[in-house]
């Protein structure tokens, strides 16, 4: 058996793999750095706009990038230990991680097809039944909480905006996933959010104009909105993991990959509360039932926290 | 050929492949242990950071535990900066408009001719009023205030000529508006919009002005929102032209030949209330001093001279899936200028409103009427004029074929007398207008960002009875305007 061209292939991989997590662990102190140093010579002023979107998207650069790397670790750890289970053969698909680079608004990546990390833990289904006090589960879902999964690197979702409404207008997101928002009319639109640290901007654009996108990075619900028309909503749940399903029409469920143990599973649904529970998960799997109390509709505010009025339609 | 052997001695990587391999040998038998036959997620337990990544080597888990630290160092300075942002937040929120225009009428830019002499055109009003007009003195209207080019100098009237061009092209400031919202609660909103107008003065009389067309609270009493509470002066209920009665607000340049009866705004107090999830009904009404006509005609005045109150109101309907909305108005309350509340001035009308993508349709038909001077003796300067408006409306096509230019067409029509005095006395009424129009404008828009907006329109007006003369009011005009 010839073993060269694999050791040369290892070698490769490897040598690419470090240079890689070299680089990002190189680049970002430098710039957390110096986002520091810049935040201690205006420590005494008064924080403007720019220096508050600047802080803002440096942090968003130092979240991405940490995340990228925490990936790039744990698929140069997947490629060894598959190194190590085939005997030194680089298995089919594989991909050599490469240097990450801050995602570019408007340019959606491809979907990410790096092989995902064995858990240690044995997985199991639960499955159950969520039921509303409105009556529908239209757009409900259930995921498994406080899991700390690997991030949606690489993933993209496009909300579009077309005749004054955004269109999903409810979405599931993996944490980390890039979401797009491109606009298809001729009119402005100018999509924000103030939910918490999803809170974003992306100011004003029109059809023809490159889309703007951001990066979802902390689990959560964000709600989404228009400056200009107050009708226009989104509700995007962000989730710590890929273990996440929709709820069927007649508010059944079925959940995998759960990890066996104690777990927190959550039934969300827009406009709704949502339901929260702890379930037992075995190897032969468990049983969940929520109930979801509807929340009546309320008004939002525009960007600067102040009400649109009731013309703004 | 090497053998492996010898291919492992030759390759200096395998000294850092190595370790690495060590390091996650735990890992691995765990694994080979376990895995279940599909790939699962990648799950750590619990969420907390702080316990995971154990197995990693020395100085790349420092290096991580660091940019976690200033993660959190910055992500605590975002929080902090945010607080301090919010608590920054401005007020009073400004913001407004720049229009400047500049419009070229045909003739002398005067709306009406006066119908005179011996070969009158409509003698049976002769012996009623001293002074009879043809035609529509708003017809040649220059921007989106409804001003027109040239009211002209006629017998018997002392009118503030705001434009007065006598026809030439001009340049125009047609206004400069800041609008001022501060948000009082989250529920409560106070909006002021202030028009400042510079125009020539006459007479050793300064002719700018300002005016405040918008000073109101707004207040939205429920959680949804969906219900409104104005106090102040506020825009009308009436119909839907309201909603784009300002320049930044309208698609063209140029207001309809009814928006003198539904674009003014009255003072005291409405509501506005969306009803069912979807907000397919909505409802508004509001009790106020007077009509809402316009400033720019004579119905209008401010603060009411007789105790009597206008009731108005509007419901809509949203009946199908696609963005079609369409509404019945309606308004009744004592003449705006009389003393007393004995005669009232109404209007009635219905409207559509509907959107296709990029294509809107806009319409309006109106009905009214107010009595005037019923009887001989009036204050001079409350005197009520009369209406009879038989049939007013317009059907207007706002198309934006690209996000940068728009297109416009619109078709009015009004049919309507007006008049000041009493026919009936025997002295006869001071004076009348008759006017037969009808208007075709062709507009485009040009948006050029989200501050800048170039419009331009022709109006074409006509007279459809055949007993009524050609006036040659057609009127070119443009728009430059400037959002801040």
């Amino acid at each position: 058996m010839n073993r060269a061209p694999h050791h040369r292939r290892l070698t490769s991989l490897v040598v690419a793999s470090v240079v890689a997590s070299v680089a990002v662990i190189a680049g970002t102190p430098s710039l957390a750095m110096a986002a520091d140093a810049k935040d201690k010579d205006k420590a005494d002023a008064a924080p403007t706009a720019a220096e508050f979107a600047r802080l803002e998207r440096e942090v968003a650069e130092q979240r991405q990038l940490i995340i990228q790397m925490l990936q790039i670790e744990q698929d140069r750890y997947t490629i060894l230990l598959k190194l190590l289970q085939t005997g030194g053969q680089i298995p089919p698909g594989t991909t050599l991680p490469g240097v990450p680079s801050l995602p570019l608004p408007g340019h959606a990546a491809a979907p990410s097809a790096e092989p995902e990390a064995p858990a240690s833990t044995p997985l199991a289904v639960v499955t159950g039944h969520v039921q509303s006090r409105a009556g529908s589960v239209k757009d409900a879902y259930v995921y498994l909480d406080q899991v700390r999964g690997s991030s949606a690197h690489g993933r993209t979702l496009e909300i579009k905006q077309k005749d004054k409404q955004f269109s999903p207008q409810v979405a599931v997101v993996q944490r980390g996933t890039n979401v797009v928002f491109p606009n298809f009319d001729a009119i402005y639109h100018n999509v924000f959010s103030t939910s918490g640290r999803n809170s974003f901007d992306l100011g004003a654009y029109r059809a023809g104009e490159t889309p703007r996108a951001v990066v979802l990075s902390t689990p959560g619900v964000v709600d989404v909105f228009c400056n200009i028309h107050a009708r226009m909503n989104a509700a995007i749940l962000v989730v710590p993991s890929s273990v996440y399903t929709k709820v069927g029409a007649d508010g059944s469920f079925r959940l995998e990959n759960v990890p066996v143990g104690s777990r927190k599973l959550v039934a969300w649904s827009p406009n709704a509360k949502p339901a929260q529970q702890r379930v037992e998960v075995t190897a032969a799997g468990g049983q969940a039932s929520f109930t979801l109390d509807t929340l009546a509709p309320a008004a939002h505010a525009n960007k600067l926290g102040q009400p649109y009025g009731s013309y703004k339609d | 050929m090497k053998r492996p052997s010898e291919s492992r001695r030759g390759s200096p990587t395998w000294a850092l492949t190595l370790p690495l391999a060590a390091l996650v040998a735990t890992q691995a038998r765990a694994v080979r242990a376990d895995e279940p036959s599909a790939a699962p997620p990648p799950l750590a337990e619990p969420a907390d950071d702080a316990d995971a990544d154990a197995a990693e080597p020395v100085d790349t888990q420092s290096q991580i535990n660091d940019l976690r630290q200033q993660m959190k160092d910055l992500q605590m300075g975002l929080d902090q900066t945010r607080q301090i942002a919010t608590l920054r937040r401005p007020i009073v929120n400004v913001s407004g408009y720049v229009d400047f225009g500049f419009f070229a009428p045909q003739g002398t830019g005067v709306g009406v001719v006066q119908d005179e002499g011996p070969s009158r055109y409509f003698p049976e009003y002769a012996n009623k009023y001293a002074w009879v007009f043809l035609g529509d003195l708003l017809a040649p209207t220059v921007n989106s205030r409804g001003e027109a080019a040239s009211l002209g100098n006629f017998p018997g009237v002392n009118r503030f000529d705001s434009i007065d061009s006598t026809g030439a092209p001009s340049f125009i400031v047609n206004e400069v508006n800041m609008t001022l919202t501060a948000a009082l609660s989250p529920s409560a909103l106070a909006t002021a919009s202030v028009n400042f107008v510079p125009r020539s003065g006459h007479d050793f009389s300064i002719g700018d002005f300002m005016e405040v067309d918008i000073a109101q609270l707004e207040w939205m009493p429920t959680r949804s929102g969906r219900t409104s509470i104005f106090v102040g002066k506020f825009d009308s209920v009436f119909g839907i032209e309201y909603r784009d009665r300002k320049s930044n607000q309208r698609f063209g340049v140029t207001p309809s030949l009814v928006a003198r009866y539904t674009t003014g705004t009255p003072l005291g107090i409405k509501f506005r209330s969306k009803l069912g999830d979807e907000e397919r009904v909505v409802i508004a009404g509001a009790l106020t001093n007077g009509s809402a006509t316009t400033e720019q005609f004579h119905f209008y005045d401010e603060i009411d001279s007789n105790s009597g109150k206008t009731v108005s109101g509007r419901l809509s309907v949203r009946p199908l899936r696609f963005d079609l909305e369409i509404g019945a108005s309606g308004s009744w309350g004592p003449q705006d200028h009389a003393l007393d509340s004995t005669d009232a001035m109404w209007f009635v009308g219905v409207d559509l409103l509907a959107h296709f993508g990029p294509l809107d349709v806009k319409g309006q038909w109106i009905k009214g009427g107010a009595p005037g001077e019923t009887g001989p003796v009036y204050d001079p300067n409350h005197r009520p004029y009369g209406l009879h408006l038989n049939n007013g409306g317009y059907l207007e096509l706002d198309w934006m074929v690209t996000p940068f230019l728009g297109l416009l067409a619109r078709g009015d029509l009004r049919d309507a007398e007006v008049w000041l005095g009493d026919p009936n006395a025997l002295s006869g009424a001071d004076r009348f207008y008759l006017t037969k129009e009808w208007r075709a404008t062709a507009g485009v828009r040009a948006v050029v960002n989200e501050h800048v907006v170039v419009k331009a329109e022709y109006l074409h007006n006509g007279e459809y009875s055949a007993r009524m003369p050609s006036i040659p009011n057609d009127v070119f005009t443009s728009s430059l305007l400037l959002t801040y």
